[in-house]
């Protein structure tokens, strides 16, 4: 019994490692078409005979062709998207935590009106607001800004959720006794309240930064000037104006973008798997 | 399944004042300081927005000055509107084919997971969740390499194995398929993961009782796992067709839509109809229409799979 037990075990174990290696194929693919010279991109064989990091180098430096020096922006597209999502990290995480907080441990004249309309419009797809926003940004000029790239995504009812959950099990004598000393509302939620709901932040921080440095629609709508692309949009712009010669630069470029998300993954796996529980599948 | 609310783990919804009540802390303007940076987000790009689109879907309008109140007239343009149906039938069959395929190949994985050795299992759920934090952009661009009718490896496959290339993003037949597979594989690891934390929920002294009952693996497959997992099915459900009838990176970079509309989704249409042709009064119609085949499936889906969870 217990040995035909081992024996499935082990034949499980076989199947899915195999399903594993082609369930990779894709990023196999990736990697190996990034590191081919020009003249393998097309051979039918996926690994390359003679590796190069040709690929990378023109990303920053441009190639020749004949005669003419093509750059792409591909510095730009990844300073701006580590600014973008840096400084909406930091908006999200601070406007989220604070009304939390104010939902967690506050009773106020209104609250469940407020909390339920947040709701609401939580469950809304990003259609429904699209074309006016839009509108609105070009409007007040404001296309082609990073502000425009932050500001809409700051609002997130989720993360909300999220936090006010976990701070819900603050203890309120905590809170109590930081009164006592004389702590104000605010110096109460820096000191006690934020380093407490640590894991809780460092859950979000994963998920919204995942969303920022992903995030391709948005971007694509408010964005004109290639200068001002992000990796998502700068990527999707590269087919389009090089045509055939850009498989290479596309998965240099795909690699580089990916990199920092599958680093992400290895470094936080158990914070992803506890994130994902955080709900607690209750009926 | 990626997306863009999909990505967040599920909220448990809970009433604010729900448990115990709170003593008031703080006087009169504190908690609304609190809430007010977010809510100041929420007015100006939420709220306003939607009230603005729910008017915007009564009028005709390309952005100028000029902007002409028609009623209902979007709505019955829409209902008149081939390309729109076109576009439907194409979401719809996207969305039941990842829908069922996908959760139906998920819990088969998440399942299977759990019956390997722990480190194994750590390894091999990192791998399947890769596509899910990779950027929809680079999936598509990938599989569009793979895809390629001249020099993708899919063709080079067929080939040497003696078959006829294949034509996978232009067929009007295959571009769907081709599509679904990418979705499918796409989504499989998160849906996977959500339901393993489903599994993990399961008490396992109902297992224990099975096997002292004399259960087969089989029947506590179906006389335990499956009832118990329902929430979690649900939210899996749930969460994937509101993503999937709102798809538009995937079909945009894979297909553009196809030459004759074969793989054009209703997102797709509506990015075409407001920013190419700046209809936005149509366009705002459609999402209107959009939002409410989102909620009406996604409701249908929750009435189906939670029907009577009690346990």
């Amino acid at each position: 019994m217990a040995r035909r037990r081992r024996i499935l075990q082990y034949g499980i174990g076989g199947l899915l490692c195999l399903f594993a290696v082609l369930y990779l194929f894709p990023f196999v693919w990736m990697a190996a078409m990034s590191l081919k010279p020009d003249a393998e991109i097309y051979s039918g064989h996926v690994f390359p005979a003679a590796p190069t990091l040709e690929q990378y180098r023109r990303l920053f430096f441009g190639y020749e062709f004949k005669g003419l020096t093509l750059v792409v922006p591909y510095l730009d597209y990844y300073k701006n998207t580590v600014f973008v999502t840096v400084v909406s990290l930091a908006l999200v995480l601070l406007t989220d935590a604070l009304a939390a907080y104010g939902f967690a441990k506050f009773q106020f004249r209104g609250k469940e009106l407020l909390f339920w309309l947040m709701i609401g419009t939580m469950l809304l797809p990003l259609y429904a607001t699209l074309i006016p926003t839009f509108w609105l940004f070009s409007k007040i000029g404001l296309i082609n800004r990073y502000s425009a790239l932050i500001l809409p995504g700051v609002v997130d009812a989720y993360g909300i959720f999220l936090l006010r959950q976990y701070m819900q099990t603050i203890p309120n004598e905590l809170i109590d006794a930081a009164k006592v000393d004389g702590a104000g509302p605010f110096r109460i939620f820096w000191k006690i309240i934020v380093p407490l709901s640590r894991p809780a932040l460092g859950t979000l921080a994963i998920f919204r930064f995942l969303f920022v440095w992903n995030d391709y629609l948005w971007p694509l709508v408010v964005l004109r000037k290639e200068e001002m692309f992000t990796l998502a949009v700068g990527i999707a712009n590269m087919e389009m104006r090089q045509g055939m010669v850009v498989w290479g630069g596309q998965m240099a470029a795909s690699v580089l973008a990916t990199l920092p998300v599958i680093a992400l993954v290895l470094l936080m796996q158990r914070q992803f798997l506890r994130g994902l529980t955080m709900g607690a599948f209750k009926a | 399944m990626t997306s863009l609310s999909g990505i967040y783990p599920r909220p448990e919804v809970v009433s604010p004042g729900a448990p115990a009540p709170l003593p008031r802390r703080g006087r009169g303007l504190t908690p609304y300081l609190f809430i007010s940076p977010f809510y100041l987000g929420f007015v100006l790009f939420q709220l306003l927005p939607i009230a603005f689109s729910l008017y915007l879907s009564l009028v005709e309008w390309n952005g100028g000055p000029a902007m002409q109140f028609v009623g209902l007239g979007n709505f019955r343009t829409l209902i008149a509107d081939a390309k729109f149906w076109n576009a439907f039938r194409v979401t719809l069959i996207i969305t039941v084919a990842c829908t069922l395929l996908g959760t139906i190949g998920a819990l088969l994985l998440a399942v299977l997971l759990e019956r390997v050795a722990d480190w194994l299992a750590g390894l091999l759920r990192v791998i399947f969740f890769l596509p899910s934090v990779t950027s929809v952009v680079v999936i598509a661009y990938v599989w569009r390499q793979l895809y390629s009718t001249d020099y993708g490896y899919f063709n080079t496959l067929l080939e040497g194995m003696g078959l006829a290339r294949q034509n996978w993003l232009g067929d009007p037949q295959l571009q769907l398929a081709a599509l679904i597979v990418m979705l499918i594989w796409a989504g499989l690891g998160w849906d996977a993961l959500i339901i393993t934390a489903g599994l993990r929920s399961i008490p396992p002294e109902l297992y224990d009782a099975a096997k002292v009952d004399g259960a087969n693996e089989w029947s506590e497959f179906w006389g335990i796992t499956l009832p118990l997992l329902r929430p979690t099915l649900t939210f899996v459900l749930v969460t994937g067709v509101i993503f999937l009838w709102g798809i538009f990176a995937q079909p945009q970079l894979l297909t553009g839509g196809g030459e004759l509309r074969e793989s054009q989704t209703i997102a797709l249409y509506l990015y075409d109809v407001g920013f190419r042709y700046h209809k936005f009064g149509y366009a705002s119609g459609m999402a209107v229409v959009l939002s409410l085949i989102m909620f009406v499936s996604g409701y249908l889906n929750f009435r189906f799979v939670k029907a009577d969870v009690e346990y």
